[in-house]
């Protein structure tokens, strides 16, 4: 059995009008998505901006409202607030935010944020919970010193590491990553996926990793699936998607990652134009 | 499950005390350590500050020495008696009733009145601003539709009637037939924060992390708007210890036999006063001068300090 399965999972956000503030429209943010998440993988979810891939993810961490569709966990259905309160399902999965500045409570030292989610679902006492702390920040590899300082005091690698070290500290068994490290630089991403890497390997924890950079998630994740406007075009392993693309969309994707190698720089701009051509033709019918 | 962590990482029971020492070592100064410094840094707010606190504790305990009732005798003998004197160190008014005593008694109703009101309508504001803001939808909606009604309400004519229709009223009462009409404007202003201040990410990890909805607001979002709250709060001090004097001034507010700042300034309606006799109300108009700048000052001082410690870099 899959650790998560989700079915056919619809997010629509009402588009309210006129005087009366009645539903006329609605933006269809995920539009009927299906995948499973196996235990200790990590599955990455790819697409442009506004695809709904965040969307998607806080679903499944249940910060959204669903409007249709199922999310099975232990065989209950998440989607509903009574079920995930039953399950402590907060304990088991968490997640990981993208603006490492704001995902962090500007008021509030270190060690609180990290300790939040285990004065709320462990109860330990105060030098259990000081020393679990410790011992988190040891794992993301940050100094003791770092307990009673505030967020602001960090680089963006090491506030983002800290967001890794509050995931993790009731040792969940899934952690959405949305965009874990695209507002990083280059040399920053890789340490914190390193981390995340690490992390993984020691607890078992499954990624559900959200991305729009396909060079990342080909370092990072077995199986991928290609989201574009709340659908999904593809689903695959890592094989099939980067060597046997099947979706017009994903070939897209595949051209936007650019090139190293000077020598095939411009065989690589024709092929990448090439494949802007058909889309937009598939696109205007 | 700790098992796994101790596995993972070296640290273990014996170095805590170790390591939390070194980590206080290194702590960054708490919000509290951060307003003190910057007061200790500007001395005019230093001074604004203790003539504040220093004239609020001198007439709420200078006001339990004088005899109210006593003291609002009329005294034919001190008609319109000189200042500087040493029975009237203020002089008297048209009833011979001393100024000084009047203005400390008068200082503590106004103020008395001042603090309870902001207490009690910004607290209420506070809440109601913060439950809207983040609730959103419904309920926000509703709260609103409550909001709207209340400003729609003409309000120093409601105070008017209802202080005529309520027969017998005192300070305590009036207090809170102010509240109800004074914590729309802090509600609307902590409202439009808290929508914005809820859609930030920490807001959402404090949901995953399990805490629950009447902690986020109070624990997690009040804290990050606490310099609006302690500025707003400030002036609104400022701006009630106004409303009471207006509407006593006008004859609505406390019985004149309850001497207040509003009642003596009302001295002024008499053109005699204003020219021969202004020992009756320019007291009272001096003080009311400096008391509103003396706590707007602390107000921009404090807004600093709040500000600084949310950036935090400027500690110290
Ligand atoms: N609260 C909301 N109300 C209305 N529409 C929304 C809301 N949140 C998201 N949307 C819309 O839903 C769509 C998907 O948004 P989502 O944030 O999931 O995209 P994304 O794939 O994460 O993009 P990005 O890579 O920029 O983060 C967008 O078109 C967005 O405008
Ligand atoms: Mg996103």
């Amino acid at each position: 059995m899959s650790l998560i399965e989700i079915k056919d999972l619809k997010v629509h956000y009402p588009i309210r009008t006129g005087f009366w503030n009645r539903i006329t429209d609605s933006v269809r943010a995920v539009d009927g998505i299906t995948f499973n998440i196996e235990a200790g993988e990590t599955y990455g979810l790819v697409g442009e901006s506004g695809s709904g891939k965040s969307t998607t993810g806080k679903s499944v961490v249940g910060l959204e409202k669903v409007t249709s569709g199922s999310i099975l966990y232990k065989g209950q259905d998440i989607t509903k607030a009574d079920n995930r309160r039953k399950l402590d399902y907060n304990r088991d999965v968490q997640m990981i935010f993208q603006d490492s500045l704001s995902s962090l409570n500007p008021r509030k030292r270190i060690e609180d944020i990290i300790a939040e989610p285990l004065r709320n679902f462990e109860h330990l006492s105060k030098d259990d919970e000081k020393l679990r702390v410790l011992q988190l920040l040891d794992i993301v590899g940050l100094d003791a010193d770092a307990l009673y300082k505030y967020p602001h005091q960090f680089s963006g690698g090491q506030r983002q590491r800290i967001g890794v070290a509050r995931a993790v500290a009731t040792n969940p068994k899934l952690i959405i990553a949305d965009e874990p490290v695209s507002a990083l630089d280059l040399s920053v991403q890789a340490q914190v996926l390193n981390f995340m890497k690490k992390i993984q390997r020691e607890f078992g924890i499954s990624y559900l990793f959200i991305s729009h950079d396909l060079g990342v998630v080909r370092h990072m994740c077995n199986n991928i699936a290609i989201m574009n406007r709340g659908r999904l075009v593809e689903i695959g392993t890592r094989d099939d998607i980067y060597n046997h693309p099947l979706h017009i969309y994903t070939k897209r994707l595949l051209a936007a990652i650019p090139e190293t190698n000077v020598n095939q720089r411009e065989a690589h701009r024709a092929s990448r134009l090439a494949v802007e051509k058909v889309y937009q033709e598939q696109q205007s019918k | 499950m700790a098992e796994n962590f101790e596995q993972h990482s070296d640290i273990s029971a014996a170095d805590l005390a170790r390591l939390s020492q070194e980590a206080q070592a290194e702590a960054t100064p708490s919000t509290a350590k951060i307003i003190w410094s910057e007061f200790k840094a500007d001395r005019p707010a230093m001074a604004a500050l203790f003539i504040i606190v220093g004239f609020i504790v001198f007439v709420m305990v200078g006001a339990l020495f004088i005899d109210t009732p006593k003291m609002m005798e009329t005294n034919i003998m001190a008609y319109f008696n000189q200042p500087f004197t040493p029975e009237f160190w203020l002089g008297a008014d048209s009833g011979g009733r001393s100024v000084a005593k009047q203005l400390i008694v008068g200082s503590r109703n106004s103020i008395g009145i001042a603090i309870g009101l902001t207490i009690i309508s910004s607290t209420f504001g506070i809440c109601w601003g913060l439950i809207s803001g983040y609730f959103n939808g419904y309920i926000d909606w509703g709260m609103q539709r409550v909001y709207d009604f209340m400003m729609m309400l003409p309000m120093t004519m409601m105070i008017i009637v209802l202080v005529t229709i309520i027969p017998h009223y005192n300070s305590v009462t009036l207090t809170f037939i102010f509240s109800i009409f004074y914590w729309e404007g802090t509600s609307r202003l902590i409202r439009s924060r808290t929508l914005a201040e809820s859609e930030k990410d920490y807001v959402a990890a404090s949901r995953t992390s399990g805490t629950s909805h009447w902690k986020i607001i109070f624990r997690e979002i009040m804290p990050n708007i606490s310099s609006l709250i302690i500025v707003d709060c400030t002036l609104s001090f400022a701006e009630n210890i106004g409303v009471e004097t207006g509407l006593s001034y006008l004859g609505f507010g406390l019985p004149s036999q309850t001497p207040s700042l509003g009642t003596m300034i009302s001295n002024a309606n008499d053109p005699n006063n204003i020219t021969q006799y202004w020992w009756t109300w320019l007291p009272a108009a001096l003080e009311i001068i400096i008391l509103c700048l003396a706590i707007s000052y602390v107000g921009q001082v404090l807004r600093r300090a709040a500000d600084a410690s949310q950036r935090q870099g400027a500690a110290d």
